[in-house]
């Protein structure tokens, strides 16, 4: 029992120092943050525990994962002792300090862009040429798809394109007038509604796009979203009043199936 | 061979000006580079190990090095607009560029929205780095990491851009604008 206990967190370990690893080849930690001397003697400790083939492979795996993490040591200090060693959280700081004007010239005073010139050439010409004249007529490469005797092409309306919805009905911003108009309207009396109770459609995809719209209308100004507790209230506005900032802070709502169903 | 651009990638591979030059290539690209110093420009020569998209044969050397012919000094503002690039995508791409040397050649895809995100708005931020993976100033490798794309070997001074940016001082408040917002990205 204690032989499994042993071998099961040294199972455990050798994954978890994997994951480091991985991690650290992903650039998310400083290579230099896993002491290589402490990572060997984990491996070494474990080495008297492997049984199965999988215990062979896992320690193998972490053998790998250390020496690509000593590759990356080894590169980072190659790379801290060249011209283009800055420190990541320093180039972070100065990015977010410059303004764009002085970052586009700093990339414009070290930057010398190639020449390229794109045209057709003779040879080119003579290709393309030879392709066009082998190539079937239409109606021979329909052939050979098999599609059938050959159907005219038909006029569509407006109206046969939007059941199809290849078009929109109605233009997006209609739609966000139309529900802006609707708002005001259900908040005649107490000047706000209950947002679940506004947003709800008549199945889940209709309630989505609702959803959408009013979240348009709140940015866009066209209505406030007020929260209280646990209850969220749309307050529609006589008159947009648009933010030419953005709006100050973003409030994410998911709409699950369940949500909806508990604000019934 | 090297104006001309014969595929994705312009400028002509060593065995290429070997085959139409013959083996005195080099030479003949030294006197052009001669020629071509009136008109402010230059060949430049990339070595094999810094074209990230090339990978190396066994016996390869010189024989897969890549030449470009590309501006000697560098473009004013106004003649990076007359080109088509706006500020706004010049310092996005100074940023990536930055953050990712100083990540030693990779970073995170999502690191490098958020940082170009700041500057450029969120929205233009994902377009933009659809931009700058197609035109080869960054790659994308197996892993999802971003790294230095063929184009930065060849175009940029990368010394004397992480120099200019180590050097630099913030601007003063009167003068620094504040980040577009959202709205100005979806319009964008």
């Amino acid at each position: 029992m204690t032989e499994k206990v042993r071998r099961l967190s040294g199972r455990r370990e050798l994954e978890e120092l994997i994951q480091t690893c991985i991690s650290i080849e992903n650039r998310r930690f400083n290579p230099f943050l896993l002491d290589i001397t402490e990572a060997l003697r984990i491996i070494r400790r474990h080495s008297n525990q492997l049984r199965t083939i999988d215990d062979h492979l896992l320690d193998m795996r972490a053998i790998t994962s250390v020496a690509r993490v000593v590759g990356l040591q080894s590169a980072n200090l190659r790379f801290q002792s060249s011209a283009l060693f800055v420190d990541p959280s320093m180039v972070q700081q100065k990015l977010d300090s410059l303004s764009r004007e002085q970052m586009a010239e700093f990339l414009l005073l070290s930057w010398h862009p190639i020449v390229e010139l794109e045209q057709l050439t003779l040879a080119s010409t003579k290709e393309a040429k030879e392709f066009w004249e082998r190539m079937l007529s239409f109606f021979e490469r329909r052939k050979r798809l098999h599609l059938g005797p050959f159907v005219s092409p038909d006029a569509a309306d407006f109206e046969e394109l939007a059941r199809m919805h290849v078009v929109e009905e109605k233009a997006y911003t209609r739609k966000m007038q139309d529900l802006w108009k609707e708002l005001k309207e259900s908040a005649e009396k107490d000047e706000r509604v209950d947002y679940w109770n506004f947003i709800r459609g008549s199945d889940f995809a209709a309630t989505i796009a609702r959803a959408q719209l009013v979240s348009f209308l709140v940015t866009y100004g066209y209505a406030n979203l007020q929260r209280k507790g646990n209850s969220m209230f749309l307050v529609p506005k006589a008159r947009p009043d648009p933010h030419p900032e953005g709006s100050p802070l973003s409030f994410p709502i998911p709409i699950t199936k369940e949500v909806l169903i508990r604000a019934k | 061979m090297l104006f001309f651009k014969r595929g994705r990638v312009p400028g002509a591979r060593s065995w290429e000006l070997k085959t139409g030059l013959g083996k005195g290539y080099t030479k003949v690209l030294e006197q052009l580079d001669e020629s071509l110093k009136d008109l402010d420009l230059e060949v430049k020569k990339v070595e094999p190990q810094t074209l990230s998209d090339y990978k190396p044969g066994p016996d390869d050397g010189e024989e897969e090095s890549r030449y470009f012919v590309r501006l000697k000094g560098t473009l004013a503002p106004k003649e990076a607009r007359l080109c088509g690039w706006r500020i706004d995508n010049l310092a996005a791409l100074a940023a990536a560029l930055a953050l990712v040397v100083s990540k030693q050649g990779r970073s995170e895809r999502k690191e490098l929205e958020t940082i170009i995100g700041n500057k450029a708005g969120r929205w233009r931020a994902l377009t933009l780095m659809d931009t700058f993976l197609r035109s080869g100033y960054l790659e994308e490798d197996e892993e999802g990491l971003v790294k230095l794309g063929w184009r930065t070997r060849a175009e940029l001074d990368l010394p004397s851009l992480m120099m200019l940016l180590a050097e630099s001082k913030a601007p003063s408040a009167e003068s620094s604008e504040p980040v577009e917002d959202d709205q100005a990205s979806i319009e964008g």
